[in-house]
């Protein structure tokens, strides 16, 4: 091992970086998502990957397919992976495999008889054991694992203690491997980084592709769909900018919440040049899988409302246009109609925020109009004649309404009105004041 | 074996020629009245935008629509009202049998955003019902529309005013609502397919009477005393101007 005053002096141009642990953690926490799509099991610990693959062959028809697709995927997954900077080994124990790594990746699997022999030619000084150990196991003449699995076991358990024999049966796969498996975080953060600054919203959608990738992975992995995510970004120098993009319905496809994301990008405004780009998310439900119809038949999806399959896929594409509209207007912009118990018609029937529906069973009597005004107006009567827009008269009523008694004087009979040109009102009377307003219109 | 199913669907198709045996051409879905649907064939065109002429709100409009929006909505699709004039108020609504659920009111800012709520919602299946602002939308606006609608095989309607009548418009349905006296309302056809243009018909509009009691009692004049008459003559008049010009 070179320490670096060594390295520097045989090669004086050296270029030295830091290490830093984190953003290694990071970026294999990255790829154990993306093996996690492969196998159950995952091990990740700072030395690499592990992947058991024992129960996987069948979902892939055969472990070379298998290893086939993890190969594209890994190599899509970044640039900076290839397949020279891999190194990867097989073996049927997690310390086996380990010891076993070379440079580059395989596709083909080895034989059983193969494996073996290869265990059995490792050096000693590669085994993870004690110095002294292996200083005492090259003095006996044991240069190879082989030669150290020849010797009968209880006699080296009485020699070298029962350390030794357990960290065999480990490489030897006769014990379960006891190190810890991977489980996706409960919560979603990543973040992107350009110290050149990013200068136009155009120039934002590329990171931010990546990262809706990853989280796109992220959710298969943890197989729920998000609720809300949040973006965030950061300028060298000042304030950052956060925006957060809420989904009405189950989607987990990074097209649609990048779609999503640039709508709601273009309302708001961002520093000047953006150095890094954070994407949280810890808002997430249970993804239910989508049911397919065995026999779908295009030739019938046509019509409308001919089966349940279609009405669902409204469904989701009514949620899917909650969305983009709310991504692009802003969640002021759209609105629901509720109905509340309160008799009041400016209270009984309110517009809220999309989304925030709660159903109510209210049940309201007699001639409801269709419009209404947002406060009732006051109206003129003339010489007997009501007077809004254009002289009124009643076509029926009264009906009384008397609620709220406690808050106000609130008894009001309402009644029907037409105006010389046939349009209806809604009309009330103050018994209190006796004076007149129009409340709603019978479009 | 000939496929019968392929045969049927080619001869619903409204650009098949049949010779003489002419049929209605256009996909309709009921309007829930009989006499709305004898006047329109069949009733709303579908794949197409329909455009309701009306001479100001509170007329009864709305209520022409609303079997249909009942009918969307309880198939699990959105009717999303852009920019109403007034509040749709929700317990009228809850009684015509319309799920709130299913209803959305979109406010846009500007015109350019009206056109692309109106787009979005057309091309995902929405019903939509659009009232404008202040900008009227442009011959191209609505042809865009109508292209949309005619993609994704719904309805969609558009109220503008009786002053937009004068110019052309790519709708496939432009029907005037007007009043036909206090108790009815006039629809008169100006555009459709197979239709002659001013054909006309009066619905009673007496549905929504409530409890009829003793008007005479009331401190302000009701309705069969001294207004009915002198209003009646302005009113056909601004009507025949209208119709002559």
């Amino acid at each position: 091992m070179l320490t670096l005053s060594t390295a520097l002096t045989l090669c004086p141009n050296l270029l030295t970086l830091q290490q830093q642990s984190e953003r290694e953690k990071k970026a294999l926490q990255r790829l154990a998502l993306l093996a996690y799509n492969f196998s159950p099991t995952v091990i990740v610990t700072e030395q690499g990957l592990w992947l058991e693959l024992s129960g996987c062959e069948q979902l892939f028809h055969s472990y070379n397919q298998l290893l086939r697709k993890l190969q594209q995927a890994l190599l899509s997954h970044s640039s900076a992976l290839d397949a020279d900077s891999i190194e990867m080994g097989f073996a049927e124990s997690a310390e086996g495999a380990r010891l076993l790594c070379r440079p580059g990746f395989y596709c083909e699997l080895p034989s059983g008889e193969e494996l073996l022999h290869q265990l059995h030619n490792m050096p000693i000084s590669a085994l993870n054991l004690s110095r002294r150990q292996q200083q005492s196991f090259r003095q006996l003449g044991l240069n190879c694992l082989g030669d150290l699995m020849a010797l009968p076991r209880a006699e080296l358990a009485r020699r070298f203690g029962t350390g030794l024999i357990d960290y065999l049966q480990l490489l030897l796969g006769e014990k379960p491997c006891q190190l810890q498996r991977f489980h996706p975080p409960p919560s979603f953060h990543d973040l992107l980084q350009n110290p050149q600054g990013i200068f136009s919203k155009q120039g934002l959608l590329f990171p931010m592709k990546t990262l809706l990738q990853r989280f796109s992975l992220y959710l298969q992995a943890r197989q729920c769909h998000c609720r809300t995510l949040e973006w965030r970004f950061e300028p060298l120098l000042g304030e950052p900018c956060s925006m957060r993009v809420t989904l009405s319905g189950s989607q987990n496809s990074w097209s649609n919440l990048l779609d999503l994301s640039r709508l709601q990008l273009e309302r708001i405004a961002l520093p000047a040049s953006i150095e890094s780009i954070i994407l949280t998310s810890d808002d997430f439900i249970d993804a239910v899988p989508a049911e397919q119809d065995l026999f779908a038949d295009t030739l019938f999806s046509n019509n409308l409302y001919s089966n349940t399959a279609l009405t669902e896929k409204d469904s989701s594409q009514s949620s899917k246009l909650i969305d983009s509209l709310r991504a692009r207007l802003g969640p002021e912009a759209l609105l629901q109609p509720v109905l509340c118990s309160n008799y009041l018609p400016e209270k009984a029937g309110e517009v809220v925020p999309a989304g925030a529906f709660q159903q109510s069973t209210a049940t309201h009597y007699g001639a409801q109009p269709l419009w209404l005004l947002p406060k009732p107006v006051a109206i003129q009567v003339r010489n007997q004649q009501l007077f809004w827009r254009r002289p009124l008269s009643i076509l029926s009523g009264p009906q009384r309404l008397c609620d709220n008694w406690w808050q106000s004087d609130q008894q009001r009979d309402y009644y029907l009105a037409c105006d010389s040109q046939g349009a209806r009102y809604w009309l009330f009377r103050q018994s209190g004041s006796g004076r007149w307003f129009v409340q709603g219109l019978f479009a | 074996m000939p496929n019968t199913e392929i045969i049927t669907r080619l001869l619903t198709r409204h650009d098949t020629w049949r010779g003489q045996h002419q049929k209605t051409t256009q996909r309709t879905i009921s309007s829930g009245q009989d006499q709305v649907d004898q006047l329109l064939k069949g009733g709303w065109p579908t794949a197409s935008v329909t455009e309701l002429l009306v001479q100001y709100p509170g007329i009864g409009e709305l209520s022409l629509l609303l079997p249909i929006i009942k009918h969307y909505c309880q198939n699990n699709h959105l009717a999303v009202w852009l920019d109403p004039p007034y509040q749709p108020y929700a317990p009228a609504l809850a009684a015509a049998g319309i799920t709130l659920q299913k209803t959305l009111i979109v406010q846009s800012k500007s015109h350019r955003e009206w056109l692309w709520i109106a787009e979005q919602c057309i091309r995902n299946n929405a019903l939509l019902l659009a009232w404008t602002k202040k900008t009227t939308p442009s011959y191209t606006d609505i042809r865009k529309l109508q292209l949309a609608a005619a993609d994704s095989g719904h309805p969609a309607f558009l109220f503008t005013a009786t002053t937009q009548l004068s110019a052309s418009s790519p709708a496939t349905l432009r029907l005037e609502v007007d009043t036909g006296g206090e108790k009815n309302l006039r629809l008169c056809v100006r555009k459709l397919r197979g239709v002659a243009p001013g054909e006309q018909i009066l619905i009673p509009r007496d549905r929504d009477l409530g409890p009829q009691c003793s008007l005479t009692k009331l401190p302000v004049n009701s309705s069969h005393s001294a207004i009915s008459v002198p209003t009646d003559i302005p009113r056909s008049t601004t009507t025949s101007q209208r119709l002559n010009a």
